[in-house]
Formats: C-alpha cells, structure tokens, sequence
C-alpha cells in the first residue's frame, strides 16, 4: 500500500513525459509540412518555377525576368497571405470552440462571415470602394456586429449556438442578395470576393491586418489556460478564481480581430476555423495550450495546402482556396457529427 | 371487459382543441382569400375586385382577362401551391426529427438544390424545366447524402441537423466559385435563381406542381398518423406497434419530395420551411405537429412575401425568397431567444 503512490506517481510522471514528447513531435512535423506546402506554392501553379531559380529570384532578383517577377509579385504574396490568414482562422477556432465548449463552432458557422460580407457589400453599394485593401475596416465591424448578436442569443447552449449562426447567416444573406441585384457592380466584385481566394491581395492589405492578427495570436495565447478551465465548466472556473466574464470578453475581441482579420485578407473561408482546431485536438490532446499552438501551425497549412491543391486539380485554371478548403472541412463536420459525443448532447 | 371509458375532462379538451383547430383553420382561409384579392387587383393595371372576379370566370374586356388570368393568376396559383408545401415539409421535418429548427434552408437541402439548378444553368446553358430538373435532383441528391451519413443504428435528430449543417456549407462553398467563374450576366441569373420566386410559373409547370403536391399531400395525411406515437419517443412508438426507422424515413421522404418539388418549380424560397410550421404551432398551441395549419401558414406567408416584394417598399421588384428570408429570420431569432429564456428559468 506504501508503494503503490509512489508507482502510480512515477507511471503519471512517465506519462507526462510522452506525452509532451508527442506533443511537441505533432508541432515539429506540423512546421515541416508547413514549410514543404510553402515551398510548393512557390513552385507549383500554372507556371511552373524551378526551385534554383525560386531561390535566385528570393535573393538575387533580376529585373524584367518574367519568372522572377511571378516569383516576388504574386506567389510570395500569395504564401504570406495563406499564412496570415490560415494562422487567424486556426487561432480563431480554437478560441471559439474552447469559450463556448462547443465543437460545432467556427467563425463561417456564427455568421461572422457573412456579418463581414454585408458589411463589405454596403462598403461597395454607398461609397464605391473596389479594392481589397478598402474592405479591411468594414469586414472588421460586420464580423464584430455579427459577433455580438449570435453570442447574446446563443450564448450558454452550445449546440444552439450553431444554429444561431446559422440563423443570422439566413437572415444576412438574403440582405446581401439585395444589394447585388440592385448594383450589378457590386455583384461583380462581391462574387469574387465571396469565393474565398489568396490572389489578388497585395502586401498593403497584409501590413494593414498583421497588427491585428498579432494581437489576436498573443491575446489567444494569453487565453489558452483560461480556456483549460473553462473547459471544466463555469462554476468550477469560478471556484478556481477565473472572472468568467471576463474571459468571455476578451474571448470575444480576440475571435472578432482574428475571424475579422482573416475574412478581410481572404475572403469568407468557411469550415478552416472549424477543421483545424479537430485535427490539433487529436493529435495534442485537449490541452488549449498546446491545441492553440498546433491550430496556428495547421491552418496555414490547411488553407494554404487547399491553395496548392486548387492549383493542380483543374488543369490550365486554378480552384480558389476556399471551395477547396470547403471541401476538406465538411467531411470534418460530418465526422464529427457522427461522433458519440455530439448525438449524445 | 368493460370497454375503455372516455372521461368528460378528455372529452371536453379534445372538442376544445378541434374547436381552436377550427377557428385557426377558418381564420387564414379568410386571410388567404383576402390577400389572394389583393394580389389579384393591385398591379400596375388597377383592378376592382368586382371586374376581377368576373375577369377569373371569363367575363369581362380583354384587358382584363390578359391581365388576370394570364398574368395574376398564375403567379397567385404558383405562391399558394408552393406555401403549401413548403409550410407542409417544414412541419413533418419539425415534428419527425423533434427539432424546431429542422428545415430545408439549416439542412442544405435548399443549396443542394441551388448548386443543382445553376449546374444546369451556368454548366449546360439549358434553361427552363431542364433548371427544374437540375434543382430536383439537387435536392434529392443532398437529402441522400444526409441519410447515407447521419445513419448510425437508427436515424438521430440532432446528428441528421448537424450532417446537413455541414452540407449547407459545402453546397454554399460550391455556389459561391459557381457564381464567381461564370459570365457575368450569366451570374446575375443564376443569382436571383437562388433566391426564388414566384413570379414566372407558367402552364405546365404550374399543373405539375399542383399534381405532385396533391399526391403528395395524399401521402403525408398517410404517414401523419404515426406522428402521435413518435412525438411519444421511439421507445412508446414501439411499444404502440409503429416500426419507428421506417415510420421516420418515410416521413422525411415525403418531406422531401414536397421540398424538391416546390424549390424545382419556384427556387429555395428562404426559412418558410422553418417559420410557417412554427407560427402554425404557436396558433394551434395543442402540441402537436399541426401539419394542415402549417399548410395554409405557409401559403399566407408566401402569398404576402411575393405581395411585399412585387409592391412593397424594397425599391427593386424583389424576388419572392428575398422578402421570406428578412422576414422570417428575425421571427426565428426572436424564438431562439424567448427559448433560452425559458429553458434557463
């Protein structure tokens, strides 16, 4: 009986051990996958780049070479782009499944999207803005409008909360629909923004947004303990001292910088937010600490890896980011709908 | 064997909740027929509902039976037939997954068949029945995909919700890159196609939908008889002798086909599924499915929403689905929001 303590403590210890062992393994794999797929989408396209001359075109470029110029005009853009955006919609989702307990949630799925969308519509419709870069402020204040109306009806019910946003969503589309068919010009630019793509985003919107996404990512970081409690339910984080408002509170900010920031580069990327933070969670555990970091590192893999692979599906063309990254994440959301944990609620 | 007694208390509730039915049912009647009047004398051409009735029957200038006949009466016919059904689908959805919130447009069975119906338009350049066509198998084919994933040992509600979640994302995902390749006059089409209205039913297509939704309705008075035992639970379903799984699945079939049928001859007219049944719930108040008010709910929201939208104040002749969708996602959230409260007190 003396012993036993000491044996199990020893066998938690060991435990402890792997398990950190593997978790920091996912996170080192994870960064090389990342780094192949950023390779690839500055070799791979419709013009096809040799890696010597990627790497001449990064260090010694030469004026009026056409691959150098696809090289530093387009595809690294277009990378820096993919990594912004991945990493917010990752963080993002993870924040949001951990304040509202809820697996079912992602920035698409609480129409704070579609907030976006409208926002950046009547952007279009009443001041005649065309370009990306214009729309960062608007896709900002409809996703945080968007924010505030799901969370004050949904809050506290976590399947509910899905449904909520997908309620708003409805009720925002329809708004949007309107717009476009009485400016055929919006229309124009909205079709090409609503698809979700990396291209055509110059470094300006990405200087504009990484301030915001920086914030974001610290504040998500500074979360991730507090999510580890709030796991446990709200009255248990109260009894170990967490002001859970609070918590929610600055929940909510960090999901409107980050879901915002992302919308703003890439349009409305629906399922990402929802996939990535799955993914982390089996491969690191339940741990928002670690799952934060993994969810940084795999969506800018996921989003960017969709990019890549919407380059090669369709020959001649190119398939936008985010109906491939749709087509990653609904499966995602299907299994995990088959899963007991969610039938059960 | 003394023969089951009918107490007087369960007499008496019984003639009170028929009798309520029936008031229910004589009150939108005259509510249908008095916005049936409207639509047929206000127009451009300015109708007495004297000269309008005489023009129904064939009597009166030519004038008049063009304008009526020709032109109000289809459209009237095509908002009333496909109310009907779609306020019939919402509530055999509702009531047979015992989700208020189960409806075509949360399901993706609205999208499968917007994503149908501009294949065949933007894709094969066809137009007419061939889009009805395109629109139908959509749905069908997306409400099989549903069943195929969310079965598990049976057919659970909540799971069924969530697969069609995800599929209403894959299908938005679709349309949008649909939307964003094509021609841009092309798109605009295939835009206000998405949104549905009532506007160009004709002929044929007005007698097929009013066939199939008389078969249809046929078969849903059939299965309404298994609605008691199964709002029972599927374990007193059972023990009342209904084979539940089947009991469900041919109820949903009929749903959908009340769905395909409608969105193939009006397009995804948006949330009447969800908001007619509830509204005829809240108007019956006994509980039950109330699956011939939600008939007439529907018809009465629908002929209003295309009322609004042909004369209202949007500015644009709105298409019929943008008036249902501002309409009835605001009722929607409100529901969600008095629900919480109720459940929390």
């Amino acid at each position: 009986m003396l012993t036993s303590p000491q044996v199990t403590s020893s066998d938690a210890a060991r435990q402890v051990a792997m398990r950190t062992r593997r978790q920091v393994a996912a996170c080192a794999i994870t960064l090389g996958a990342l780094t192949l797929i950023v390779v690839a989408s500055l070799v791979l396209g419709v013009r096809d780049v040799s890696l010597p001359v990627v790497w001449e075109a990064l260090t010694s470029p030469v004026a009026g070479n056409v691959d150098h110029q696809v090289i530093a005009g387009q595809r690294v853009p277009r990378a820096l782009v993919g990594i912004a955006a991945g990493l917010a919609l990752g963080v993002a989702g993870a924040v949001i499944q951990g304040v509202t307990r809820n697996p079912i949630a992602d920035p698409g799925l609480l129409g704070l999207n579609s907030g976006a969308s409208l926002a950046v519509v009547c952007a279009v419709w009443l001041l005649g803005l065309t370009a990306p870069s214009q729309f960062v402020w608007f896709a900002f204040l409809g996703a945080a409008a968007a924010a505030a109306l799901v969370f004050s009806i949904g809050a506290g019910q976590p399947v509910r909360l899905a449904l909520v946003g997908a309620t708003v969503t409805a009720l925002i589309t329809p708004l949007i629909t309107l717009v476009l068919l009485r400016d055929p010009q919006a229309f124009n630019l909205y079709r090409f923004w609503a698809v979700g793509s990396l291209t055509g985003r110059g470094l300006d919107t990405l200087t504009v947004v990484l301030p915001f996404i920086a914030v974001g990512t610290v504040l998500a970081a500074g979360l991730a303990h507090r999510l580890n409690m709030l796991a446990l339910g709200d009255d248990v984080a109260r009894g170990l001292g967490q002001r859970v408002g609070v918590t929610r509170a600055v929940a909510g900010l960090t999901i409107v910088l980050l879901a915002g920031s992302a919308t703003a580069l890439a349009g409305p990327v629906a399922l990402v937010g929802l996939a990535v933070p799955h993914a982390a969670r089996r491969l690191v555990g339940t741990d928002y600490r670690w799952v934060v970091v993994l969810s940084a590192l795999l969506g800018p893999v996921m989003l960017l890896g969709a990019d890549v692979i919407g380059r090669l599906v369709l020959p001649g063309t190119e398939l936008e980011a985010g109906v491939v990254a749709a087509a990653i994440g609904a499966p995602v959301l299907v299994a995990v709908a088959r899963g007991r944990k969610v039938a059960g609620v | 064997m003394t023969p089951l007694t009918v107490t007087p208390a369960v007499t008496a509730v019984r003639t009170r909740r028929s009798r309520r039915r029936a008031v229910v049912l004589a009150s939108l009647a005259v509510l249908v027929v008095a916005l049936a009047t409207l639509a047929l004398t206000v127009g451009a051409a300015s109708l007495s509902p004297g000269r309008a009735l005489l023009a129904l029957f064939g009597v009166g200038d030519a004038g008049d039976l063009f304008v009526v006949q020709r032109l109000r009466l289809p459209r009237l016919g095509a908002a009333l037939l496909a109310g009907a059904a779609f306020g019939l689908a919402g509530a055999l959805f509702q009531s047979t997954l015992r989700n208020p919130l189960a409806s075509p447009d949360i399901l993706g069975i609205a999208g499968g068949a917007s994503v149908g119906a501009v294949t065949v338009l933007l894709g094969l350049g066809m137009t007419g029945m061939a889009v009805s066509l395109g629109a139908f198998l959509g749905a069908a084919t997306i409400a099989l995909l549903i069943w195929f994933f969310a079965w598990r040992q049976g057919l659970h509600s909540i799971r069924f919700v969530l697969v069609g979640v995800g599929f209403a994302y894959l299908a938005a995902s679709l349309l949008a890159w649909m939307l964003a390749s094509a021609d841009e006059r092309d798109a605009a089409t295939a835009l206000v196609w998405t949104v549905g209205s009532v506007a160009d039913v004709r002929g044929a297509e007005l007698v097929m939908l009013g066939v199939g939704l008389a078969v249809l309705t046929l078969a849903a008075a059939v299965v309404s008889r298994w609605q008691g035992p199964l709002a029972l639970g599927d374990d007193h379903a059972r023990g009342l002798g209904v084979a539940t799984d089947s009991a469900r699945v041919t109820t949903l079939l009929v749903a959908v086909g009340l769905v395909a049928l409608a969105t193939a001859t009006v397009g995804p007219l948006a949330f009447v599924a969800l908001v007619a049944p509830a509204i005829a719930r809240r108007l019956t108040d006994d509980g039950g499915p109330a699956l011939s008010v939600s008939v007439a709910t529907g018809a009465a929201l629908v002929l209003s929403a295309d009322i609004v939208a042909q004369h209202g104040l949007l500015g644009v002749a709105a298409p019929t689905g943008i008036v249902t969708g501002i309409v009835g996602a605001p009722y929607l959230l409100w529901l969600l929001a008095t629900h919480e409260r109720r459940t929390r007190a």
